[in-house]
């Protein structure tokens, strides 16, 4: 029998055709999904806004946060026309509280603080926990032990509890003194969040340490930080940034309680100085003034809202983008 | 895995040890004492306070203190007197005459156990629990299953609403709503013997956990259904209903269980704002305020109450974790 | 769905029948939105089994609902010292003396007493007839019983020093570990401390009615001391209660009985507490049952008063605006003087207040009136004395160290400094809270108004009980500080001799003025009252010329006060609640209430 070939009815050119496509990261692609996601570009513009904020609040407020207007106080916002006797003033947006200061500005202020305290010990804690995670989990054994032992020591701590007591005892200490007590509230923040970030490494690498890339990296001859840098860390970052979007308002909150149980930043006296007010404080002295000026609590817990909300539609959005899996479940 | 647990039991000793003397070494290096008090009341003389450092023992050292605290010690007449493993938390110093554990755990006369201020936290924490259970879970089914519509972004919106609102703000703006403007509720309650009284703060206290429930359910819920086994049933002809109830919701809890056993815990303890907001006898603001006033026995005891109820609840959720999802084998 | 939903609530209601469960009463039905009626009518319970609907009690004795803040520690008439637990106490029992609107003393449980000669020997004599609530009899045994009970160091009561002037009590609450010493305090005591018939003869035991005078022997002439007598210390707590009750006996009604103007029936920790009027008060009987409630929240105090939930609280200073723009709320607002004096403290000893002319250029600086204004909203009063006025030794018309700026810069000018660029950096110590924030804010920006940019001055806060701590003595105290003195009794000993004569309080900050010693000393033991008034006048002029402190303001009492509470009397010793100082007149008009 012969076969016949069928002639094309086309000569073909080539068949070195360019089918290649540029080669794209993991980051570049995450990062176009998560510019598709409505809600987290929302969130990003929120933070990008309050960072501006924090950055030049010394140029945007239109009065300095701590100087008193004598007799000027509890006035309401500038479009209320009258409330419990007093009438509202354009020179201050927002009213102002109990000592006649203008409450925008203090809140402007008060952003600083609130998202220094966000993101500083929440690189700590990353920072801390993931060191911490990756030793236990790819050198096992004793270490391993032992460090897991520790966290369970931290982990038994109630956190509030340890808040407390470390701010009261070493609030009058030198390091309580430094940065208006931010430092102190830094530390104690760290100490008693690091130990989740560690777990959730130690898990990561556990599972990704038996994989075969890993095993394949040991064959090539790779010592084990690099090991441990290039190829494990890179793969767990998923969640652990969504982690770090997560605790970010944690923190922030955290700081508003302690401010509201009077254990926050210390109050500054000095026109320039870079820390003034939080938030925190702010809830505080709007809480016992709910009456007489309603805006000094609504403003900062809006703002704290704000801020935690967009974390969270950033951080759902980083998951998403993260996680191929998971595109259309979030 | 009967051992596993034990190992995790006796783990509990040396962990409260630590705990134990690292809240003494903090609070002993605070400075001021127990009979330092508010300048607006007349101090305490030296000749009494030299009278009152002598009777608590205060006047030792510390580590004597300490171990006095935790083993035990001899008093004046010679007698020895049992520290905390005898289950005696020490003598407060702010209300003379009565122990820690007679403050917390002792309720009023003629009442029984749930009526003291550990039973009254504990009954407000699991209040708020199962408020949050009940609002929570359905609110994040409901947002899972109708996923990006109106009843997603309310859930969402109920979710992330939840956890950005600090207790206490949450707390004066519903008694405001619900006190002076609908009249619904007196703002403070005569007499915690009725059920009405305790939905305003066992609302305000479970209003984080509510969100957070809701969140986590919604999320488990909606990995749960994109996985085949689901898909299967649907293709078996099964009832929406079945579907859900039977494939769905059992496996989507399991990350919820996981949450609810810490949750508890925190918030027995978190109950501290809500306490003094609502006039609430329990126990959650004797921590706060036994480290203005430095009640030492008061601090450290608590504190280890807590820790306990911490450890507790931790081991619980796995011990329930390894029941509901036979894939989990417990490794430590 | 819908099952899930079912099981759900079914859940939710199993754990709140459950927690329900845990109270005495059986759940209420559903029915969560019920509107509280206010309590017009309240049947005091005997347990604590509330109804599940107001029952109407026998006689409708109205309830006065006050918000006292926070609760007491300890109720303990020899052990408690804090204006709340002070506000318990004085509703149990009645002191020997008490006083008058004109802050005069007057009888109390005694008719009538004596002085010796020189002021050394004090004899009370007693009513005739005076009864507990419980009808056991209430004689001059059992004052001598609380008044040894608070001198004795057993007790280690925390104001035992105040009655120090009683022969031997110094030493006896001194006498550490030294038995012979303990033993000899307390026999001298005992001595100084006797209950007698009025011939002198002693007392059988506490069922004694003819048991009705008291004499005190003094380790030094005291002619004031009959007013420290009406102190809570003094009150006549039962020895059978105490002993029998154990370290608890003061949360039991069955143990605390007194013999005031009403009996406690129950205290709930932190609920409330709940008094009916003791029928045997020899003053007549009480006609309104009384109930504190410690809210510590003065914004939900404030929202439950408007809700008619409460007839009396404290009003603070952020609502005031609120209270004053409304007609209603600013007619039921009761202001009237406190007892305190608040001054600005410098430390004497230390750069630069040991100069007399910058602790004077700071007190010129100090803008009092607008203080009253920014800060405490019109709720405090300007002073420029010591002791306050409405109190004896008053000084009407003093002028020294009032607000002036030039003279403050002229001060400084003055000093060793001779420019506000020269003055060391000056750091204020204060215990951070959110009002002291305020406050001290304030404090600092203004005198940076009058002294001008080159003032270095700067805020310290510190926790409150470290504050505390640090000003109890001259090595820790503070360069300057803010700080009161609210009066013990009225008298200008309290004011003056215990707290400025060399060793009393004063010496924390380290003033003595060995003239003004002098002074006190001779006016405390001085028996002709014009010339007593006379010296303590001439001390206070002294000490004011001395300007060792700065005098800012006194406390003013300022409550809200429904309208259908009637028959208050006010004086500026009032404790916690307009009116402690005669319960008995109060009454309720409850046709007023809606």
């Amino acid at each position: 029998m012969t076969e016949t070939i069928n002639t094309p009815s086309q000569p073909i050119v080539s068949l070195n055709r360019d089918i290649s496509h540029p080669g794209r990261s993991l980051g570049r692609d995450a990062w176009a999904r998560l510019i598709r996601n409505k809600a987290s570009v929302t969130g990003m513009i929120i933070i990008g806004l309050f960072t501006l904020i924090a950055i030049f609040a010394s140029v945007l407020v239109p009065h300095s946060p701590i100087q008193i207007h004598s007799g000027a106080n509890f006035l309401p916002p500038a479009w209320v026309e009258e409330f419990n006797g007093k009438t509202g003033n354009p020179d201050y947006l927002l009213g102002t509280d109990t000592l006649g200061r203008d409450v925008f500005s203090r809140v402007l202020y008060g952003a600083r603080v609130s998202m220094v305290v966000g993101l500083i010990p929440t690189v700590i804690i990353m920072v801390l926990g993931t060191i911490v995670g990756m030793i236990a989990g790819y050198f096992g054994g004793r270490l391993d032990n032992l460090l897991m032992r520790l966290t369970d020591v931290v982990y038994a701590f109630p956190d509030l509890l340890f808040f407390i007591i470390v701010m009261v005892s070493l609030r009058d200490s030198f390091i309580g003194q430094m940065m208006n007590g931010l430092l102190l509230l830094f530390m104690a923040l760290a100490i008693v969040n690091w130990v989740g970030v560690a777990r959730l490494v130690r898990g990561q690498v556990l599972s990704l340490k038996e994989k075969e890339f890993v095993e394949a990296a040991r064959c090539i001859g790779a010592k084990d930080m690099h090991i441990m840098f290039r190829h494990i860390l890179p793969n767990s970052l998923g969640p652990l940034i969504v982690f770090a979007a997560f605790a970010i308002p944690g923190a922030i909150i955290t700081e508003a309680i302690l401010g509201y149980l009077g254990l926050g930043l210390r109050p500054a006296t000095d026109q320039a100085a870079v820390f003034i007010t939080s938030w925190g404080g702010l809830l505080l002295e709007g809480q016992t003034a709910i009456n007489a000026q309603p805006y000094m609590l609504l403003t900062p817990a809006i703002c704290v809202a704000l801020i935690v909300l967009a974390f969270t539609f950033l951080g759902d959005g980083l998951r998403d983008a993260l996680d191929p899996r998971m595109r259309g479940t979030q | 895995m009967l051992a596993y647990f034990i190992r995790r039991i006796l783990w509990f000793v040396p962990v409260l040890l630590v705990v134990s003397a690292i809240t003494f070494v903090l609070m002993h290096n605070t400075p001021g004492g127990p009979w330092d008090r508010d300048l607006e009341a007349r101090q305490v003389d030296s000749n009494t306070q030299e009278l009152l450092n002598e009777y608590y023992g205060l006047n030792k050292p510390l580590w004597r203190q300490y171990v006095a605290y935790v083993i035990g010690d001899f008093d004046k007449e010679g007698a020895f007197v049992c520290g905390i493993l005898c289950g005696n938390l020490g003598p407060s110093y702010r209300v003379r005459g009565r122990t820690v554990q007679d403050i917390l755990f002792e309720p009023p006369e003629g009442k029984g156990f749930s009526d003291s201020r550990f039973g009254y936290s504990a009954r407000l924490g699991l209040i708020a629990l199962a408020i949050a259970i009940a609002i929570g879970m359905p609110v994040g089914m409901m947002a899972a299953l109708g996923q990006n519509t109106w009843r997603d972004y309310l859930g969402l919106f109920i979710a992330t609403g939840g956890i950005s609102v600090p207790s206490f703000v949450m707390g004066i703006f519903l008694i405001i709503i619900f006190g002076s403007w609908l009249h619904l509720v007196s703002i403070v309650p005569r007499s915690w013997d009725k059920i009405d009284v305790w939905i305003l703060p066992a609302l305000v206290l479970g209003f984080n956990t509510t969100a957070y429930t809701a969140r986590l359910t919604r999320s488990s819920m909606l990995e749960v259904m994109r996985q085949d086994y689901v898909r299967t049933a649907r293709a078996k002809g099964l009832a929406e209903r079945v579907v859900i109830l039977i494939h769905m919701l059992k496996n989507a809890l399991i990350p919820v269980v996981t949450i609810l056993g810490p949750a508890l815990a925190g918030l027995v303890t978190g109950s501290f704002i809500i306490e003094t907001m609502f006039g609430f006898p329990g126990m959650g603001r004797a921590y706060v305020q036994a480290i203005s006033q430095r009640d030492y026995s008061m601090i450290l005891g608590t504190t280890i109450i807590y820790a306990v109820l911490v450890a507790i609840a931790n081991l619980s959720v796995d011990m329930v974790y390894v029941f509901i999802d036979p894939r989990i084998k417990l490794s430590d | 769905m819908r099952k899930l939903f079912t099981l759900l609530s079914l859940l939710v209601l199993a754990s709140m029948v459950l927690a329900a469960c845990g109270g005495a009463a059986p759940p209420a039905t559903e029915a969560p939105a019920q509107p509280e009626e206010p309590a017009a009518t309240e049947a005091p319970a005997a347990t604590e089994a509330p109804a599940a609907t107001e029952a109407p009690a026998e006689t409708e004795t109205p309830v006065l609902r006050i918000n006292i803040g926070t609760y007491p520690d300890i109720v303990d008439p020899q052990k408690s010292s804090f204006v709340n637990e002070i506000a318990h106490l004085k509703l149990i029992y009645e002191g020997l003396t008490t006083y008058d609107e004109t802050l005069a003393t007057v009888p109390g449980a005694a008719e009538s007493w004596t002085y010796n000669d020189d002021a050394t020997v004090l004899t009370f004599t007693l009513r005739d007839g005076l009864l507990y609530s419980d009808g056991a009899v209430l004689n001059a045994e059992r004052f001598a019983y609380s008044i040894k009970r608070n001198i004795d160091p057993a007790t280690a009561g925390e104001y035992a020093q105040i009655t120090d002037e009683i022969a031997g009590a110094p030493e006896w609450r001194g006498c550490g570990e030294d038995a012979a010493a303990c033993e000899a305090g307390a026999a001298t005591v005992a001595e100084s401390v006797k209950a007698s018939h009025a011939d002198g003869s002693a007392c059988a035991d506490y069922e004694d009615t003819a048991c009705n005078t008291l004499t005190l022997t003094l380790s030094k002439p005291a002619p004031y001391f009959h007013t420290v007598m009406g102190l809570w210390v003094t009150f006549p707590a039962k020895q059978e209660g105490i002993e029998e009750g154990g370290d608890n006996w003061w949360n039991s009604s069955k143990f605390q009985i007194g013999n005031g103007p009403f009996v406690l029936q129950s205290l709930e920790p932190f609920v409330r507490g709940y008094f009916t009027p003791n029928e045997n008060y020899w003053d007549g009987v009480a006609q309104v049952d009384i109930e504190y409630s410690y809210i510590v929240d003065s914004a939900v105090a404030f929202e439950a008063y408007k809700n008619n939930e409460f007839d009396i609280v404290p009003s603070a200073a952020e609502d005031l605006a609120t209270i004053e723009s409304d007609p209603t709320l600013a007619a039921e607002h009761m202001v009237y003087p406190g007892s305190c004096t608040i001054a600005i403290m410098f430390h004497q000893l230390k750069e630069p207040f040991n100069d007399k002319k910058v602790r004077e250029a700071f007190a010129y600086a100090l803008d009092r009136d607008a203080w009253v204004t920014d800060v405490d909203a019109g709720l405090s009063a300007p002073t420029l004395t010591w002791i306050p006025a409405g109190y004896p030794g008053y000084k009407e018309g003093e002028t020294r160290w009032g607000y002036d700026p030039e003279a403050a810069m002229q001060a400084i000018t003055e000093s060793s400094y001779g420019s506000v660029a020269a003055l060391p950096p000056i750091e204020v110590t204060f215990g951070d809270s959110p009002r002291n924030r305020v406050r001290h804010e304030w404090l600092v920006a203004k005198w940076q108004e009058v002294f001008g940019a080159d003032l270095k001055i700067t805020l310290n806060p510190v926790e409150s009980t470290t504050y505390t701590e640090l000003t109890k003595s001259i090595d820790t105290s503070p360069l300057m500080f803010r700080l009161g003195w609210c009066a013990d009794y009225p008298d200008p000993q309290n004011w003056l001799s215990v707290y400025w004569k060399t060793g009393g309080f004063g010496e924390r900050i380290g003033y003595s003025n060995p003239a003004f010693d002098e002074l006190v000393n001779a006016a405390d033991v001085e028996l002709d009252p014009t010339k007593r008034a006379e010296l303590y006048q001439q001390a206070q002029d002294l000490f004011m010329d001395d300007a060792a402190v700065a005098m800012m303001y006194n406390t003013i009492n300022h409550y809200l006060v429904k309208p259908w509470v009637q028959g208050i009397k006010t004086t500026p010793q009032d404790s916690a609640w307009p009116g402690d100082i005669d319960p008995v007149s109060i009454t309720i008009d409850s046709s007023m209430i809606p």
